[in-house]
């Protein structure tokens, strides 16, 4: 059975490369969740409009990848700078279901102005690399999906470092796990709190540009991927950073085997019936909560 | 609102509601107050748990597909009626809400928000995917019209007085229970629930019930519309519906019964004065949703009452 064999290691490999993706966004809502205590529904449309501005971007750049990467990054962190300082900021912190409401409304308004100027076509989106793969032995991935990869655990690295050894990250977990202490030692929670919003729109944004190349980009791509990862960071414990990667890399692996097994039904359908059971099981997520930790 | 003044205008206001068919003959205008009368009481079942229990639940989206698709099937393939639909469609929901409230509710609110809405896009897979039962994005078309005491609501202006009766008993429930002992309750679990403890109640049995309430009358008003489309598929399940009733909720004041009542028989005619096109609708309601969160974030009711209190400090001094 050497052909199920390495069957099977594509089916892992894709799994990975796809969890690595919904670990960027589900990085982004915890963050977002440690230091403010919102959730923001609008993630997604950052996502969406990281993969629109890489879509219109390439070719500008002459299909060329890393520029307009870094583009949709950039663009993506600009937006979420201003719906930080548009609305999240006017938030108190324990306003979370005033939090999901608002962003409710601006994810709506979005992906019906997306929609209104771009229309609901699928559009495909063509890089330098095309749909060239590298090949280990009898196993094929696209070299996309392996930079989709890289990038994101270079992503994570960066993410890591920031959080542990900077004034900045270490602002950010301070104000995760004590407020008011915090405050006390002088940490301004606004613009941690700004910081943290742009660090995750730029994630997203990231996982945006590195979706592009391998699904289509339509203005309710956010969508899916968003209650996806409203599913992996409830699994993970909310606001609990390692818990959502860990829960995103195992949903991108039982997806892709599930998709490779059996009926694609269940593919889509797997996170939600886990998170119930997740949730029956135990309440606080599969990793408890403990502040920001890294690591 | 005093219940002096309340109980006379509602009692004229549902005849009003009642007559309707009698002094128009357009079946659009009829069809858009049926629209009204339903998306009023859903809206209705949602501010029971965001309003009263102050849970946000978006499994509101879910309850109104199951219901939907519980009142078909039971006509279509099962062989029932309309009226037996109806109420399997309530019975299940509350059944499903039992099930599924008690591990959502055990979590703290954040948990549960983002739960009922997994939940919601569970039940919208599973009407698209399970075809041999739902028969998938092909949908149930061709529902007959319901019947009783040999009469057939073949038409709008008909099978309006459906969902005129309908609402009006699934309000009344409502407005009986929001106003008990229960309903008091629920709202001090809203506003304190350590409090609630303290007084020797538990809160589970209170949220439990006020769930499996709205999701039971969500279900039958999602039945009753069904009908009134006279097809279901997973479109029925779009996003859309919740985002109104939530608007609705939120423009009328959550935790506020007749504000609410009124925002849903005036907001559900705005999408027929926006017709512009369905993303610039959209596009609206989502301004909309943003701004009285900024502006207003009680509600229009909730506006009123601050301003009644703001007189009255007034003229204690």
């Amino acid at each position: 059975m050497t052909i199920d064999a390495v069957y099977l290691l594509q089916l892992t490999l894709n799994g990975i490369a796809l969890g690595l993706l919904y670990a960027l966004i589900a990085v982004g809502l915890s963050l977002i969740f440690g230091v403010m205590e919102i959730i923001n529904f609008a993630h997604g449309e950052l996502l969406m409009l990281g993969a629109f501005a890489m879509c219109f971007a390439l070719p500008v750049m002459g299909l060329l990848y890393w520029p307009a990467m870094a583009v949709a990054i950039l663009a993506t962190m600009l937006v979420g700078f201003v719906v930080y300082e548009l609305l999240l900021a006017r938030l108190k912190p324990d306003e979370f279901e005033r939090s999901i409401l608002i962003t409710l409304g601006l994810s709506i308004i979005i992906i019906h102005v997306m929609q209104y100027i771009f229309t609901a076509t699928p559009r495909m989106v063509d890089s330098q690399y095309g749909f060239d793969g590298v090949e280990i032995g009898s196993i094929r991935i696209t070299w996309t999906r392996v930079i989709g990869a890289g990038s994101a655990l270079v992503a994570f690295g960066g993410l890591y470092l920031m959080l542990r050894y900077t004034q900045f990250g270490r602002a950010m977990r301070a104000i995760a796990q004590n407020r008011d202490a915090a405050l006390m030692v002088g940490i301004r929670p606004r613009i941690v709190a700004r910081n943290a919003v742009i660090l995750a729109a730029g994630l997203c944004g990231l996982a945006g540009a590195a979706i592009s190349p391998i699904q289509l980009v339509t203005p309710y791509m956010g969508q899916f991927m968003i209650f996806k990862a409203f599913a992996l960071v409830i699994i993970g414990g909310l606001g609990n950073i390692p818990g959502a990667v860990a829960a995103a890399i195992g949903l991108g692996l039982i997806e892709s085997w599930i998709g490779g097994f059996f009926e694609i039904a269940w593919q889509e359908a797997a996170v939600f019936v886990i998170m119930i059971a997740v949730l029956f099981l135990r309440p606080d997520g599969l990793f408890k909560r403990g502040g920001m930790r890294v690591g | 609102m005093k219940l002096a003044v309340a109980l006379p205008l509602a009692l004229v206001a549902a005849l009003a509601f009642g007559a309707l068919p009698l002094l128009t003959d357009s079946n659009y205008l009829v069809g858009v107050a049926l629209s009204a009368l339903i998306f009023t009481v859903a809206a209705a079942a949602l501010n029971l748990v965001y309003g009263f229990t102050g849970l946000l639940s978006f499994a509101q989206l879910g309850f109104w597909g199951i219901g939907g698709y519980a009142t078909a099937l039971t006509v279509m393939t099962f062989g029932g009626n309309f009226w037996m639909g109806v109420v399997y469609a309530g019975l299940i929901n509350a059944a499903v809400a039992l099930v599924i409230g008690f591990p959502i509710l055990r979590t703290n609110r954040h948990a549960f928000v983002i739960a009922t809405l997994t939940f919601a896009l569970l039940v919208a897979l599973i009407a698209r995917d399970w075809v041999s039962l739902t028969r998938g994005p092909l949908g149930i078309p061709n529902l007959p019209a319901p019947q009783a005491f040999g009469i057939v609501f073949d038409t709008t202006a008909k099978f309006y007085w459906i969902a005129w009766a309908f609402s009006l008993v699934m309000l009344g429930f409502l407005h009986a229970l929001c106003s008990s002992r229960i309903g008091r309750t629920m709202v001090a679990i809203k506003q304190n629930e350590p409090l609630v403890r303290a007084q020797g109640i538990s809160p589970m049995p209170y949220k439990l019930a006020s769930f499996a309430i709205s999701a039971a009358i969500t279900g039958m008003a999602g039945g009753v519309f069904t009908f009134n489309l006279r097809v279901i598929d997973p479109l029925f399940l779009d996003f859309y519906y919740m985002q109104t009733f939530l608007i609705i909720v939120i423009i009328g004041g959550a935790g506020s019964f007749w504000g609410v009542v009124v925002a849903g028989i005036a907001l559900s005619a705005l999408p027929e004065v926006l017709r512009f096109s369905a993303d610039f609708r959209m596009i609206i309601y989502g301004v909309i949703l943003v701004v009285a969160m900024f502006i207003m974030p009680t509600g229009v009711a909730g506006w009123l009452h601050e301003r009644q209190i703001a007189r009255m400090r007034q003229a204690l001094q």
